[in-house]
């Protein structure tokens, strides 16, 4: 009846896992609890659970990055405490939890934490800077957001029900092959995996529909904000990537379930199949990362040096180059696998190619800066933060793809800070730059400078502080994932590691006491304007927050920079355009069908990790039978009157007004 | 495109005249048009397969030629469902259709033949076999 969960399932001689399960379902039950005394949860159903608001859903794709970024770094927390405890000593943690510790950091950051925060970015900007109303499929978006979510709280379940996978976020086989692992981490690991998977090729799709088929009258292809040209590339290679993903998986799937044998050592199989594929996947995966923060960054470092891109085509183009090359690099990662130097060669002279289109990309952002009016907000540090920390991670990635030293230091803690120098440099301090600048746009009101500040400074700092040493252990010959060491010459390294990690604890402070502050003095932080750091893609146009029709009128652009050009003409003449004829609008009604069939697939994901065959059988039809009655739907839009659009849109050119005469006054404008 | 009426997302108001439309997007293909090049491509794609089994079971063509031949016929049974059934043609307003099959077949090209080249490598390292035997003695 229930498979192969019983009791034993719960880890209750494991203190660890049980305190913090215990504190979490607390934690869970009160905010639950809360709500439902409070009644919300119409409110929150209407709102945002069944919303298919593009800038809902990028709002609660962001959110779950953040608690999911929390959670990475608790792990983060103790594989440090650990390490440093466990020199010639037995540490705190022992093996099988550590390994399931480590597996889960690099599987919640990746996946649950950054790929969330860049899909959330994207979802919420790209209708807005195209001058459309919303997504190509917005129901769609909705299953795709509650798919990921059903992911992340598979990964999270296994905190408290069985175990996660020890196999590295990577699960090589034959380590995760039955024979060597036969309990349920790694089937925890592969359904939580292909569910979200299913959700973010969901939002790929949408993506890059919405910028081929949706931009406002006059946005041709090379007017578009280099974010949405990073935002496309980046979602090409979720189209053509994560299928890869989730053949291999299902493949190591159908081997665990049923025998199969891809990637075992007998009847014919190859493990290194599997490395190989997933590898095709995963160096793409790091580019879909990166090339949306390349675009946050962009749109900064103009704003906030008040002048057009430098080199706007060529960062185009270096956007789709980086896009094509970084499909033909994967073998950079297997360099030690055996191959020949033909192919070690050919994958090592490709990977070092790529840095050619970021190098043209880091110039052209400093050439930006070059002459121009840099204002030092919160956002600018993140990103002059990230230019100095990315070069460097760039060019330890340069160095690694040179296949002789590479042997040397391949899966050595030098790796390690490679592609943290490069993540935490770039991914996550895009994530945060991009959180500071366009929070106000999404919530009305700005986050306290002061608290940003000292965020930076303690992330900068720390980060620094923790990975540095990292380059040296690798150096030194210290391995990845070690649960032991036995070379104490290593010890002053690893303690300064966990200074660096007290640094970044303040940092995570600073970043929620930021919240805190900002939402207590949000009267007083408030933005009236819509266009508060002098923008000049069209996202700015909107007030803040943005009606959830986003314009009353699509706007109509005669250049790139659409805003930008709008607003000096508005300066030039001294009044707005003439205000519009308003016609009602047509909007997608809200639809349960998302966290419907992202339920299902929660639990058929759960029944099939715990083999209860019945209940998986019955949850997929459930899911399929949503998406049945969701296609029988009768009622799919609603109209917003005439008066209701107008009234919103006199209020937001009474705003605008308001603005252009403050600036006359002041001269904000060149 | 029965449904064309009722889909909700159609932003085709939105669109520039001169931008192309997405498949289902296509605003006037009529419902006969559509049914005969349906029809069309089902009359072909049937001749072709019925034709590449009868090749292989008979003798009309000279046998060792018969794995060329079925290979043409698979080429072209691939050329009528892209025309007829995905829609790809030449016309003006088929450029992001074609551009994307294009993406597809350059990354599927890529990761094929990247992963055979390089499983095909894998043993380049190794010490030949003999020489293992003999250490292994
Ligand atoms: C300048 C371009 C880059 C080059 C040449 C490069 C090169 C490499 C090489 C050769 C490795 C494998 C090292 C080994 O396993 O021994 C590697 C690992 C890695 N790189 Fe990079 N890299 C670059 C940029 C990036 C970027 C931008 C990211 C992410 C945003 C990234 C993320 C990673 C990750 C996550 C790994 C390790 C994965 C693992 O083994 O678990 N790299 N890189
Ligand atoms: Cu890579």
């Amino acid at each position: 009846m229930l498979g192969k969960l019983g009791l034993s399932a719960i880890p209750f001689s494991e203190p660890i896992p049980l305190i913090t399960s215990i504190i979490v379902i607390l934690v869970a039950l009160g905010v639950l609890g809360l709500i439902t005394a409070k009644g919300w949860w119409p409110y929150l159903w209407r709102e945002w659970i069944t919303s298919v608001d593009h800038k809902r859903i990028g709002i609660m794709y962001c959110l779950l990055g953040v608690v999911m970024l929390i959670r990475g770094f608790a792990d983060a927390i103790m594989m440090r405490t650990h390490q440093a405890m466990a020199i010639d000593a037995p540490g705190y943690l022992p093996p099988e939890h550590y390994n399931q510790i480590f597996t889960a950091h690099g599987t919640i950051m990746i996946l649950f934490g950054a790929m969330p925060l860049v899909l959330g970015f994207m979802n919420f900007l790209v209708p807005l800077q195209l001058g459309v109303r919303d997504v190509a499929f917005p129901t769609f978006n909705s299953v795709g957001f509650w798919l990921t979510a059903s992911g992340a709280l598979l990964v999270n379940i296994s905190l408290f029900v069985g175990e996660f996978a020890r196999t590295g976020w990577l699960p090589y086989p034959p380590l995760s092959e039955t024979t060597y692992t036969p309990g349920v981490g790694v089937d925890y690991y592969l359904w939580a995996v292909q569910i979200s998977g299913v959700g973010t090729l969901i939002t790929g799709i949408n993506i890059v529909t919405t910028v081929l088929k949706m931009r406002c009258r006059g946005m041709s292809y090379l007017r578009m904000p280099v974010f949405c040209w990073t935002s496309l590339a980046s979602c090409l290679l979720i189209v053509a990537a994560f299928p890869v993903l989730t053949a291999t998986l299902a493949m190591l799937t159908l081997d665990r379930y049923l025998d199969f044998h891809y990637f075992t050592h007998t009847a014919g199989g190859n493990p290194m199949m599997f490395v190989n594929l997933v590898w095709a996947w995963g160096h793409p995966e790091v580019y879909i990362l990166v090339l949306p923060a390349f675009g946050i960054f962009s749109e900064i470092f103009s704003t906030f040096s008040g002048k057009p891109l430098f080199g706007y085509r060529s960062m185009v183009a270096a956007t789709l180059f980086i896009c094509v090359v970084s499909l033909m690099v994967w073998l950079h990662h297997f360099f030690t696998m055996g191959a020949g130097a033909a192919v070690n060669t050919f994958f090592g002279i490709s990977s070092s190619i790529i840095a050619v289109g970021t190098g043209v990309k880091v110039y052209n952002w400093i050439f930006t800066m070059y002459g121009g009016r840099v204002r030092f907000e919160v956002p600018m540090l993140w990103s002059m933060g990230f230019i100095f920390t990315f070069v460097i991670g760039g060019l330890t990635g340069v160095l690694l793809a040179v296949p002789p030293a590479d042997f040397l230091v391949h899966n050595s803690m030098f790796l390690v800070a490679h592609f943290h120098n490069v993540i935490v440099g770039g991914v996550v301090f895009a994530i945060f730059a991009g959180m500071e600048f366009w929070f106000p746009k999404a919530f009305g009101f700005r986050l306290h400078e002061g608290w940003g500040k000292a965020a930076f400074w303690c992330a900068f700092i720390g980060f620094w502080v923790t990975f540095t040493p990292f380059y040296v252990l690798g150096l030194l010959g210290m391995t990845r994932r070690l649960q032991h060491i036995n070379f104490p010459e290593w010890s002053p390294w690893l303690y300064l590691s966990v200074v660096g990690i007290a640094i970044l604890i303040l940092g995570v402070i600073a970043q929620v006491m930021q919240l805190v502050v900002s939402i207590r003095d949000r009267e007083r932080l408030r933005d009236v304007t819509g266009d508060l750091w002098d923008g000049r893609s069209l996202e700015w146009a909107t007030p803040s927050p943005p009606p959830f029709f986003n314009f009353a009128v699509l706007p109509d652009v005669e250049g790139e920079e659409a805003y930008w050009g709008i607003k000096l003409r508005a300066v030039e003449t001294q009044q707005l355009a003439p205000e519009p004829d308003y016609r009602p609008i047509e909007m997608p009604v809200n639809s349960p069908v998302g966290i419907c069939t992202a339920f299902f697939a929660a639990v058929f994901g759960f029944a099939m990790v715990w083999y209860i065959w019945w209940l998986a059988i019955v949850a997929l039809v459930a899911a399929f039978a949503g998406f049945v009655v969701f296609a029988w739907r009768d009622v799919h839009e609603f109209e917003v009157p005439v008066r209701e659009v107008a009234r919103v849109d006199r209020a937001r050119r009474a705003a605008r007004e308001a603005l252009l005469e403050r600036m006359s006054r002041h001269g904000a404008l060149p | 495109m029965s449904n064309l009426g009722s889909d909700p997302h159609r932003h085709t108001d939105m669109l520039d005249g001169r931008e192309d439309h997405a498949p289902g997007d296509e605003p006037e293909e009529s419902a006969g048009h559509w049914v005969r090049n349906a029809n069309l491509g089902l009359g072909f794609s049937v001749v072709l397969t019925v034709g590449a089994f009868l090749l292989a079971a008979s003798d009309v063509i000279y046998p060792p030629a018969i794995p060329v031949a079925l290979i043409v016929l698979a080429i072209a049974q691939m050329g009528v469902h892209l025309v007829f059934f995905l829609h790809i043609t030449t016309g003006p307003d088929n450029a992001n259709n074609v551009l994307a099959l294009a993406f597809g077949i350059l990354v599927v090209f890529l990761i094929v033949i990247g992963s055979i080249w390089i499983m095909d490598h894998l043993d380049q390292n190794m010490m030949p076999m003999e020489q293992m035997m003999r250490m292994q003695r």
